[in-house]
Parts: structure tokens; C-alpha cells; sequence
């Protein structure tokens, strides 16, 4: 597949560096990354707001910059629709000036009728003579949306479009916003630094961090396989642990972890696997883990692997879950702190089992659910 | 109202027009340049816009005349070409108005055009407008108050200048004779009932002035 936008880009800013390379496809590519990190810089190099010192921006096969060869298209003529933190709508016209802000070369029919087109399309019918100021969250993001896709652009960038809402209103309009983008099957970069928000919206994820690119994925790959430890602590990965490798198997490995040894299925993409003796890094997911009735039989080995005890030496409650902080029965050092695992139960569990109460358990890891993280 | 002090308010009135519509098209397009760009000289003008403001205004008079007198860097060249000088005249009275004036349109201006969301700006060129027609468009009209209230003050200035008037325009009256010199040349002349209807008429339009200023500065669009 031809890639739709090509972005090189290296700028040394207030002691501040870039220096970032990725490509992207149809779709919507999500910038992810902590603030500061340079996801706004790289979308206002895009737009041609920003100069980068060196590098080459293509889109659609047409070179916006390109420092070997001297190229800067300035932002005018790039034909970017650029959906701004905090919308950026004129507040001194209408919704319909604002819409049609972007047509002033156009003949006047063509004009109206496209701007009528997109109000049309947006759901913006009745408030056209209405100010910004009027206007509610989600219709200020469809005026936004609407004033950038009016000028036909070859591709949307969002900055942060959602995160000057609050939570009830994000959710909706994060909805709202991929159901447009859907629509008008416009391809997107979009801008955020809330991971739900990215892996929702993005087909793609690009992981910045201190002005670099970590990692660039189809959005499945991020959750299961961080590409290091640096993405996954980005990506707010619980339950982070080190391990030595003891014997390499067919299917898994052995790996020494706080005096236990646990058995963790061989990473499908990791040749060659890593050799016994080695040090590695995986993750858990604290909703992975498995608390084991007390009142029931004895665990059957078939089924619960990584069978461990301990004791809940501290809790959160997050409302629909509770988080229990778990310290293993086994002498030594416990791996995060004070405690060695975080084990996620929904809030029926933790009252039906009174764990409260009850602070001793015994879980199970299946070998599955151990992630190993490349070197 | 005596004849004289009628021609005096007269003038005064237009030479503090003329002056403000001097620096509206002088300061605005500097305040812009000084709040939107970035060029070396910048700190140099931002100096000589804003000297007049502290200087004493009979200094500023006095450069005025080094500059602009029969004898001047700019008067001497443009006295040997027509034989006409700037100085005495009421063109005179409005360039001392302007110059002294202009500080207080550019400050209150510049502020003004900061005040704006620089994303409008850079939504406004990402949607093919050039950086005059987003200026026109988008900074210009949303600094609007700010601008107005400027040319507020700065018409208020230039109806009260006193110092550098009179140096670089003289006190002749019916010529360049301004409502703050006839003021002080009643008072010396111990006409003190004439100055004091003077000094009720400025008093009046300085605190319509006010008024003016301050519901500009407090509304917003």
C-alpha cells in the first residue's frame, strides 16, 4: 500500500529537539504521547506553521517540504484542515463565516453551496447565524470539524481536539468525532495524550516521547506487544516486572521471578527466543490475574498455571473495580515497592469474597497473559 | 466664549483629529509589527515609540526641531526646495500632537493585538488567508477595543499637548494658538475668567474621554 503521508522532520526549538520519521496510511493516525513530547510541533511542521530545520513532509504524494531540495509550500497552500485545541473558532462571525472562511477564492455559488453542503452534512442546520459564544461543546467541534473539511483538505490534523471537555461531553463527542471522520472518509492525524482516546480512534499509533518516536503500530499491536519497556511505562503498563530465564521449552519458558518460577508461552515474535540465563522484562495485566475460591476445590493445574500466594497488603477503590496491591508470601524484596503485583477484581468479586476481610489469597497467572517485552 | 478662545477650541479640536488619524494610520500598523514580528530593529523602534512618553515634552519638542525645523535634517532640505518650513504652522501643532500622542495608541494597541489567540491567526493561514488579510479579518477586528480605546487616549493627548507645541509650533494666536496655550497665555495676562471657561471646556471633553475609554476597555466581543 502507497503511504498517504510521509512525515521527516528534525528542529532544535528553545532547547528542545525533534527528530522524528514516520509514515501513515488511510485512516486516522494518532500522535500518543506524554505533553511536551512534540506531537503539536510535528502537526504544525505539517501544517506548515512551523519550519522544521531539516527533513521532507510529503502527503499524498505532494511535497509540502523538503530542506535538501528547498521546498516549503507555505501553509496557505497546503490545503491541510487543521482542527485546533480549544476549536479556534473566529468568535467575532458566524457559524456559517466561519464554515466558509476557507472559500474566499472560490466563486461566490460555489461558495455558498458548499458551505451550505457542510452544514448540511454536520448537523449545523438552524444555527448558522449563531456566534461561537452560542454555541454548545459538541456543536463548537462540528463548526471546528466543518470549517476544516469545508476546503476540501487532503488530510485532517487534530490537535488535542477532546481534551479541554469533561468527561461525560469527551465521551460522547470522541464518538461523535470518529463517526464524522468515518463519514467523510477522511484520512487524519490526530493529536492526544489520553490513551483510550488513541486506541479508539487511531488505526494507527505513533508513541512519541521527549521528541522521538518510540514506536509506530496498527493499535492491537500497542496493547499486547510494546515494542520496549520506555512504550510500555508511556503506555501506563501495570505490573512491569524483570525476570532471568531458566530453560528454554518448545512451547514456553521458565523464567525466575521473586523466588517463584514461572511459566511464560515463548513470544510469538521474538526470534530467536531469548537463552536460558538471559534477563527479560514482561507485564502483567492486573485484570489477568485469577484469585482462586477458597470454597472450592483444589486448583486444577490444567487450568491455573503460575500458581502463587499472598497477602493484600493495600487497596483502591476505583468504583466499578477495586485494585488490590498484593505482596507475595515468599521472603525477599517485594518487586514494585511495597508490594509485588496489582490484581484488578471487578466490585461484585471483591463483596462476594470479602476481601475485605479476607486478606490471604492464592492466584494464578496464566502463562498467556505474561507478556514478554523485547529487549 | 470670547472670539479667540472659540478659534482656539476650534483648532485645538482639529489639530487632535488630524493627529489622531496621523497615528492611526502610523500606529496600528506599528503596533502590529511590534506585537507579530520579530526583526532586529524591533527594540529601536519600540525605544523611539515609546521615548516620547517619558521624556520631558520640551525635549521632544526641541528633536522635533532639530528634525523638522527651518534649519532641521529634514526642515533645511525641505526649506531650500519650497521655501515653505513646517515650523509655526498648525501642521506643526499636529505633528507635536501626533508624536507625543503616539506612544499611548501603540502600547494600548500592541497589547490589544497580543491579547489574541495566535491560533486564530494560524487557523486563519491554514485556511489560505495571507498574513494581511488575516490581519484585516481576524486580528484587527477582535483587538477592536483595545484599538479603539487607544485612539481614545491618544486623541485626548494630543488635544492637551502643551510642551513640545509650543516648541516646534509656537503660540500665534489664531495660527497655532491650541486650547493649553491659550490657557497659559490668559493666565499670564491675568484674563483669568477667559482661562478658566477654557479650562472647564478640557476638563468636560476629558472626562467624556474617560467615560469612552473605560466602557471600550471593558467590553468584550
Amino acid at each position: 500500500m502507497s503511504e498517504r503521508v510521509e512525515v521527516q522532520i528534525q528542529l532544535a526549538l528553545n532547547g528542545f529537539t525533534l527528530d522524528v520519521a514516520w509514515t501513515a496510511g488511510d485512516g486516522v493516525s494518532v500522535l500518543f504521547g506524554p505533553s511536551g513530547s512534540g506531537k503539536t510541533l510535528t502537526l504544525q511542521c505539517l501544517a506548515g506553521l512551523v519550519r522544521p530545520e531539516a527533513g521532507r513532509i510529503v502527503v499524498d504524494g505532494r511535497v509540502l517540504f523538503d530542506s535538501a531540495a528547498g521546498i516549503h509550500v507555505p501553509p496557505q497552500e497546503r490545503r491541510l484542515g487543521y482542527v485546533f485545541q480549544g476549536y479556534a473558532l473566529f468568535p467575532h462571525l458566524t457559524v456559517r463565516a466561519n464554515v466558509a472562511f476557507g472559500l474566499r477564492r472560490r466563486p461566490l455559488a460555489e461558495r455558498d453551496q458548499r458551505t451550505a453542503e457542510v452544514i448540511e452534512r454536520l448537523g449545523l442546520v438552524g444555527l448558522e447565524g449563531r456566534y461561537p459564544r452560542e454555541l454548545s461543546g459538541g456543536q463548537r467541534q462540528r463548526v471546528a470539524l466543518g470549517r476544516a473539511l469545508a476546503i476540501e483538505p487532503a488530510l485532517v490534523l487534530l490537535d488535542e481536539p477532546l481534551s479541554a471537555l469533561d468527561l461525560p461531553l469527551r465521551r460522547a463527542l470522541r464518538d461523535e468525532l470518529q463517526a464524522i471522520l468515518a463519514d467523510w472518509r477522511m484520512p487524519a492525524v490526530l493529536v492526544t495524550h489520553d490513551f483510550s482516546e488513541a486506541y479508539q480512534l487511531g488505526d494507527r499509533v505513533v508513541i512519541y516521547e521527549a521528541g522521538r518516536v518510540r514506536q509506530a503500530a496498527p493499535r492491537g499491536d500497542l496493547l499486547w506487544r510494546p515494542a520496549s519497556e520506555s512504550v510500555a511505562r508511556i503506555l501506563g503498563v501495570r505490573n512491569l516486572l524483570r525476570g532471568t530465564v531458566m530453560e528454554v521449552c518448545p512451547t514456553h519458558l521458565r523464567v525466575a521471578w521473586r523466588g517463584q518460577e514461572l511459566e511464560v508461552r515463548t513470544p510469538p515474535d521474538r526470534l530467536p527466543p531469548p537463552s536460558a540465563g538471559s534477563a527479560v522484562t514482561f507485564f502483567v495485566r492486573p485484570e489477568d490475574l485469577r484469585l482462586i475460591r477458597k470454597d472450592g476445590p483444589p486448583p486444577d493445574r490444567a487450568h491455573h498455571t503460575n500458581i502463587l500466594s499472598g497477602r493484600v497488603v493495600r487497596e483502591t477503590d476505583r468504583g466499578v473495580t477495586w485494585t488490590l496491591m498484593v505482596r507475595l508470601e515468599a521472603a525477599g524484596e517485594p518487586a514494585q515497592g511495597s508490594f509485588d503485583l496489582e490484581i484488578d477484581v471487578p466490585r461484585f468479586v471483591y463483596e462476594m469474597l470479602r476481601i475485605e476481610r479476607e486478606r490471604s489469597w492464592q492466584f494464578s497467572i496464566h502463562r498467556g497473559s505474561l507478556h514478554i517485552l523485547p529487549d | 466664549m470670547s472670539p479667540e478662545n472659540v478659534s482656539a477650541l476650534i483648532l485645538s479640536l482639529r489639530v487632535a483629529t488630524v493627529a489622531t488619524l496621523l497615528n492611526a494610520a502610523v500606529g496600528i500598523p506599528l503596533a502590529y509589527l511590534l506585537a507579530r514580528r520579530t526583526f532586529r530593529a524591533r527594540w529601536l523602534v519600540d525605544l523611539l515609540v515609546t521615548l516620547p512618553l517619558v521624556l520631558p515634552p520640551t525635549v521632544t519638542g526641541y528633536y522635533l526641531i532639530v528634525l523638522l525645523g527651518r534649519r532641521g535634517w529634514l526642515g533645511a532640505p525641505l526649506y531650500g526646495l519650497t521655501g515653505w518650513s513646517v515650523a509655526f504652522t498648525w501642521y506643526a501643532a499636529v505633528i507635536a500632537a501626533a508624536v507625543m500622542a503616539l506612544p499611548l495608541l501603540v502600547r494600548t494597541t500592541r497589547a490589544a493585538i497580543e491579547s489574541v489567540d495566535r491560533d486564530l491567526e494560524r487557523a486563519a493561514f491554514t485556511l489560505g488567508h495571507s498574513e494581511w488579510r488575516t490581519a484585516i479579518e481576524v486580528t484587527l477586528p477582535l483587538a477592536r477595543n483595545g484599538i479603539l480605546a487607544g485612539l481614545v487616549l491618544a486623541f485626548a493627548r494630543a488635544l492637551g499637548e502643551f510642551g513640545a507645541t509650543l516648541m516646534l509650533a509656537g503660540n500665534i494666536p489664531g495660527r497655532t494658538t491650541t486650547v493649553p496655550l491659550a490657557i497659559y497665555t490668559a493666565v499670564q495676562t491675568g484674563e483669568s475668567s477667559e482661562a478658566l471657561v477654557l479650562v472647564a471646556a478640557l476638563t468636560v471633553i476629558s472626562c467624556v474621554v474617560i467615560f469612552l475609554a473605560g466602557r471600550l476597555g471593558t467590553k468584550t466581543t
